[in-house]
This record gives C-alpha cells, structure tokens and sequence, in this order.
C-alpha cells in the first residue's frame, strides 16, 4: 500500500514536470549572481552541483537515541524497526509514550503481545490534555497493557535473546525482562552535514530556526516539515510545504498557527486533539468553559460496542473562542476535522451550538460537547 | 394556474437584502469588536479575501489604547517634584477591573433619602445593655450591625432589589445576603452575612465581627466574600455628609450610608432636632426601576425608624 502511494507521489512529480535527482544534498555557498549552490552526491560519484533562487531545506527528523539506550536493530527497536517486524515479539517494552510510543505499545497488544509501556513524565502522552491521558490509561490498562509513569530506565542489558531493563519508580527499582524494545524518546532534526555551518542559518535543539514564513536566517533559504519547528507531523509539514512556495511565487499566505494543527494518536480507542488543553488555556490566562460528552450517552458509539470515550471542549469564558478540543474514543481522528475547522474560521460557541449534526453518528457528541460548555447537553 | 396567484405573491418570497459594502468578518472577530468598542468598518482584513479576523481586530485595539496616553502617563505630574511608581497588589487590580466594568456596563441611577436614626440609637442602648459583660454570651451591637438587618428585612419586603440582571432572565434570591464593605489598608473587601433577614441582630454582629477582623488579617475563606445579593457601604464613621456607591455586580443595588448628624427637622409645624443620615441607593437600572428603588428605601427608613421589628 505504501508503495503504491509513494509511487503516486512519484507520478504526480513527473506530471508536473519535476525533476528529480536522487542523492544527497548539501548546500554549499552562493554563486556570484547571488544563486545557491546545492551539492548532490550519491554512490560516492562526482557531485552534481544544482543552482536555484530559493532553497527549501526538508531533511525531516530522525528518532532520537539515549545514552544506555541505543537501538541496535535487532533486540532494541526504533520506530524503523518496528515498523516492519520480522517476527512478533512475546514481551515488548515501549519506552516513551508520545504519539509513536503509544501507537506502538497499543498495536503491538492488539497483536496478542505482552506490553509495557514506560515513561518518564507523571502521566502518558503529556502533550494531551489531562483527562485524555487518564481515560487513555484505563483504556490500555483493562486491555492489559502495563503502564509505568514517573519511571526512570537505567542502561539496558542484553543477552543474546533478552533485554533487560532497570527502571526507578520513586525509590524502588525493578528490572523488566523483554523480547524486544521500542526506544521511542522523541526525534532530533536532521541538521548534520548539510552546509549549515558558517551560514547565518540557526540552529535550536536539532532544529532549523525559522519565521512564521518559514524562512532561515539566510535570505533565500528557508526550512520546513520535521527540520523545523513543532508540531512534528506530516500534515503540517505538507501545509507548510504549500504556503512556502506560495509565499515565494509571492502570493499571500497565513502563517501556520500550531494551536490550529491537528495532532492524532492512532491507538486504540483513538486521541485527537486541536488547540489549547484546559490547564494550558488557563496558563495562557483564559478564564475558560469546559464541555465534556461521554460516548456512553451516544448511540452510535453504544452500538458499535465503543462505549468508552470522551468528547472535551474548552471555550474562552469571555470571547466564546474554541480554545481547543480533546477527544478519545472511536473514530475521533476522522471527527476532529470538525473543530478544526471552527477554530480556523473562529466559530464560536453560538454557530457550533446552532450547526446540525446528523443522527445517528458519534459526530453528535462533538454538538453535545459544545452545548455540554454552555447550557447544558441535551442526552446526558 | 399563473392568473390564479395573487398580484402580492412575489413579494412574499423571502428577499434578503445584501448591502454592497458588506463587511466580512469572522463570528469571534464580531464578537470581540463587539465587547472592545471596535469599529469593523475602520478595519482592514489579513484573513482569505480580506476577511476580518480575531487579529485584526486585537491589532485594531491595540493600535487605539496605544495612542491613546496611558492612565500611568496621564497621572504622571507635570511639575518638577517628582513621582515614584508603586506596582499594584492584586487586590488592587481586582478592584480596578471590577468597579470598570461595573461602571462601563451597569446603567447605574442614585435615589438617596434622610433617615432618623434617634430610636435605633436607643434601641441599641437598651439591648447592648443586656449583654452579659464578658463571655461566649456578651455583645456589643453597632448601628452597622442594625442596618444590616435593617436592609435584609427591607429586601424582604421589595424582593425585586434583591435580584441580578443576567441577558435571559431577572434572578431573584431568596436570601437577603448582605456584602458589607469593609477597609483595609490596600483596598477594601465585601465579607457575606448571609441570610441576614432570618439572623438575630446578636448573630448578625458576632458574625460581622469576626468577618471584619478576619478580613483585616486577611483570613476569609473565598465563599465568605464571593456571592452575596446586596451590599452596604458605611462610611458614617469618617462623617461623610453623603456619597454614591458603585453597584457590586452581579447584584442589583448598594447602599451608601453617611453619618448621622445632629440636625433641625421641621415636622408637622414644628422644628425639633433629630439625627438624621442620608443614604443613597445605587441601582442597576437594568434590574431595578426608579419606583421600585424609591420604594425600597421607604421600606428601609420605615425599619430604622420604627425599630422594633429588626428584633422580632
Ligand atoms: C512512527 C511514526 C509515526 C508517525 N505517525 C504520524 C501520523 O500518524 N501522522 C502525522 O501527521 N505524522 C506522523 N509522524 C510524523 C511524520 O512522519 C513527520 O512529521 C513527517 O514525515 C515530516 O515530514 P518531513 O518532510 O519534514 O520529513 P521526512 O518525512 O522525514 O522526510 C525527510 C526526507 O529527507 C530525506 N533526507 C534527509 N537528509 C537528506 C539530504 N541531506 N539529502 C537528501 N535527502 C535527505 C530523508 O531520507 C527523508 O526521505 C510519524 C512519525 C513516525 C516516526
């Protein structure tokens, strides 16, 4: 399948007359009219040298390794591995439960492994609101995945077959036995050797520094995607993609707001979440409205035998802004498109509150939620 | 089939009129404009197609207060002698959002009237003199005391002053629970005797007491200044002849209370001297009616007048 979407995207290129050239590319000064110099080698062949007006630099992200925790392939995964297992491991130990950790600890259980997942902060998936994280924590842990947080791991030890993997939990250490790893910690820019140094282009923790434009700090070069700043996924990379090269065929474009990107979670039961969290709206000094609508009291979700899920919104009290929206549960990363898009054309509570959802969907409780922030929801 | 329709149909098909400089703005962006004062029409979108967005309209507000000179700037002196600024406490930018907003959105009106205080005053002699002299059992009532109780039965018998305005509704409390202003050194605070109306003047005043001075030390719980339904404000003891009060969203009405003073009344066609106060209601109109408050206050000065019933 991916192979069939990648070689999509292969055509679209040539369609649009593209061309391409394979290797690895590095920038390498300007040229005395003013144009940059990309270097492009492969196979250890003479480089190709390019020249263009305007570079976009898009190299992407790559997962970051700890010290005592380097992948190694085999036993210790990183995402890449575990992308494409060769055999299924009986016990998995995920350390990190970011997005892809998560992902991976929940599709893994699913395949009938024994799972734990580890991580270092109080509650799994931090970035998401508090109350997600909780219900995500129930969720997994009635499926019977062991969830560990405010857990240090020490270095791992491995046998020929077996990791083992000291984790501190306050002041009690235990070592978890496993088949293999996944190492999922976070991701590091790919700002290496590509003819950054000595350019006035910055560099912040592995990634490119950039302006609401996506423009470096040298006129003409600009970063995007991963290489550049969070949120690190793929539709924003995209977007971004489109509104710098229309900023330089000199359209005008609307900066990327992160609070108005979309973030997903595919684990089962599904996250999404767009905007503020509640204790980050009310950080940034928001006097907020909070609407919560439980799936149990929708009934498509009752009849596709998903009942445990939650809907949240939160409203700016003052301005009836959708600061942000917080979903888990089935299908919410097919919904949340729905809030995004009233964050983005600034619905307030009123349009949402009069806009009609159709019956019988889970969407409805996306409705109940808003009303849930204001009068009241009408079926719980 | 077409002879048959009335000459008027056409007009009852549903014409919306679409105005040629129609202004494109956002839903949060109206409301927003809306609340700050903004003028979408002195605007100019950055949104798709020029569309009015929240920014536009936080960088149009800005853009104003920033010409306008700030308050620090305006109260700056002009002389030579100097000046020193004292960063606020957050009791006083508590007090400056809430009076602003109380005077910017509350469509406020004063009725004020004399009241006789002479048979409160001995009313209170009598009772402060059956008071154990020391003890759980001892007390010591003070004329603010008997004005609260005072307002709470007036409430009682005008219930529409003990009310809040809210967009949809008049709310209408059924407890008379009175914020009484007291001062501090930094500001002032509003401490609840609640359900003042169903309280005995002994109650009222032990619980008044140990309100102001846990308000002082700065001990009140939350709960026991939040809330309330109707305020008095006494500023008797610094002889104040009379004053206006700020109404105490989200109540209706507050009562100004000045000092009493010895003074010739004429009644009938006599003149005898009597002590007399003035005291202002300050209303929300939105809430209350001229009648309504004038009423109140007759009930109020009937009380404090004719005593005995804040003791039944
Ligand atoms: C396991 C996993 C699951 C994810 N799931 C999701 C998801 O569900 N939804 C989502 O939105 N995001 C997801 N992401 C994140 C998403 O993949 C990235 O945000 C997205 O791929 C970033 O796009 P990019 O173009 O910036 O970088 P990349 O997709 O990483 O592309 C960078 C490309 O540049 C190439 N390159 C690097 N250096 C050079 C060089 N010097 N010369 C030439 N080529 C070079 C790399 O080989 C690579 O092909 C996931 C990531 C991981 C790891």
């Amino acid at each position: 399948m991916s192979k069939q979407l990648s070689s999509g995207v292969a055509h679209l290129l040539k369609k649009a007359k593209v061309p391409v050239f394979n290797g690895y590319g590095k920038l390498d000064g300007t040229q005395a009219n003013g144009r940059r110099k990309v270097l492009v080698s492969q196979d250890g062949a003479a480089p190709t040298t390019l020249t263009a007006q305007h570079v976009i630099l898009a190299t992407g992200a790559r997962a970051r390794v700890l010290p005592g925790l380097e992948p190694d392939g085999k036993l210790i995964w990183s995402y890449k591995e575990a992308l494409v297992p060769e055999d299924m491991p009986k016990r998995l130990v995920v350390i990190g439960s970011g997005a892809i950790g998560t992902e991976f600890a929940s599709f893994y259980r699913n395949m009938g492994a024994d799972v734990t997942l580890v991580e270092v902060a109080q509650r799994i998936l931090p970035v998401e609101d508090e109350e997600i994280s909780q219900l995500a924590r129930k969720a997994f842990e009635k499926q019977g995945i062991r969830i560990l947080t405010g857990a240090q791991v020490g270095t791992l030890q491995k046998t020929a077959t077996e990791v083992h993997i000291p984790v501190t939990l306050g002041d009690k250490t235990e070592t978890l036995v496993a088949d293999r790893v996944i190492s999922a910690v976070g991701i590091v820019g790919n700002v290496e050797n590509i003819g950054l140094e000595g350019t006035k282009i910055q560099v912040d923790r592995t990634h490119v520094v950039t302006d609401s434009l996506c423009r470096t700090g040298e006129p003409g070069v600009y970063a995007i995607g991963d290489l550049a700043g969070a949120p690190w996924l793929a539709h924003k990379a995209s977007h971004e993609a489109v509104m710098c090269v229309e900023a330089i065929a000199g359209k005008t474009v609307h900066p990327i707001d992160p609070t108005k990107v979309p973030g997903c979670t595919y684990c089962r039961p599904q996250i999404a979440s767009v905007g503020y969290t509640e204790a980050k709206a009310k950080e940034a000094g928001y006097k907020v409205r909070v609407g919560r609508f439980p799936l149990i009291a929708n009934g498509k979700a009752l009849a596709m035998g998903e009942p445990d899920g939650l809907i949240k919104t939160v409203f700016d009290a003052q301005t009836g802004e959708l600061l942000g929206a917080h979903m888990i549960g089935a299908e919410v990363t097919e919904m949340i498109q729905g809030y995004v898009i009233a964050r983005t054309g600034e619905l307030t509570e009123a349009e949402l509150a009069e806009t009609i959802f159709p019956h019988p969907t889970i969407s409805e409780s996306m409705h109940e939620a808003v009303l849930a922030a204001y009068d009241g929801a009408l079926h719980f | 089939m077409t002879a048959s329709v009335p000459a008027s149909a056409p007009a009852t098909t549903p014409q919306v009129a679409r105005p040629t400089n129609r202004i494109v703005a956002s839903p949060l962006a109206r409301r927003i404009a809306a609340s700050k004062g903004v003028d979408l029409a002195s605007i100019k979108g950055t949104g798709p197609h020029g569309r009015i967005v929240k920014r536009d309209v936080e960088a149009a507000e800005s853009k104003a207060s920033a010409s306008l000179p700030s308050h620090a700037q305006a109260a700056a002196p002009v002389s030579g002698g100097g000046s020193r600024s004292v960063p606020h406490t957050t009791m006083r930018k508590v007090i400056a959002r809430r009076l602003s907003e109380s005077k910017a959105t509350i469509p406020h009106f004063y009725v004020s009237m004399d009241v006789e205080l002479d048979a409160l005053i001995a009313l209170r002699a009598q009772l402060n003199a059956l008071s154990s002299d020391e003890g759980q059992d001892s007390f010591k009532l003070s004329v603010n005391d008997m004005l609260i109780k005072a307002a709470a039965l007036a409430l009682k018998q005008v219930p529409e002053v003990n009310a809040s305005f809210t967009e949809d509704a008049m709310i209408l409390h059924d407890d008379a629970d009175i914020s009484v202003a007291v001062s501090l050194d930094d500001g002032l605070i509003t401490p609840i005797v609640r359900a003042a109306e169903r309280k005995s003047l002994k109650q009222i005043s032990q619980e008044a007491k140990s309100l102001v001075s846990r308000a002082r030390a700065g001990k009140l719980k939350p709960e026991e200044f939040q809330g309330g339904t109707f305020s008095i404000s006494n500023m008797g003891m610094f002889g104040v002849k009379e004053f206006a009060a700020i109404v105490n969203p989200p109540q209706a009405a507050i009562l100004a209370i000045a000092a009493g003073k010895r003074q010739p009344v004429v009644s009938g066609d006599e003149i005898r001297i009597a002590t007399v106060m003035t005291v202002t209601l300050s209303v929300d109109h939105r809430a209350v009616d001229g009648a309504t408050a004038a009423k109140w206050l007759s009930a109020f000065r009937s009380i404090v007048q004719s005593p005995l019933a804040l003791v039944l």
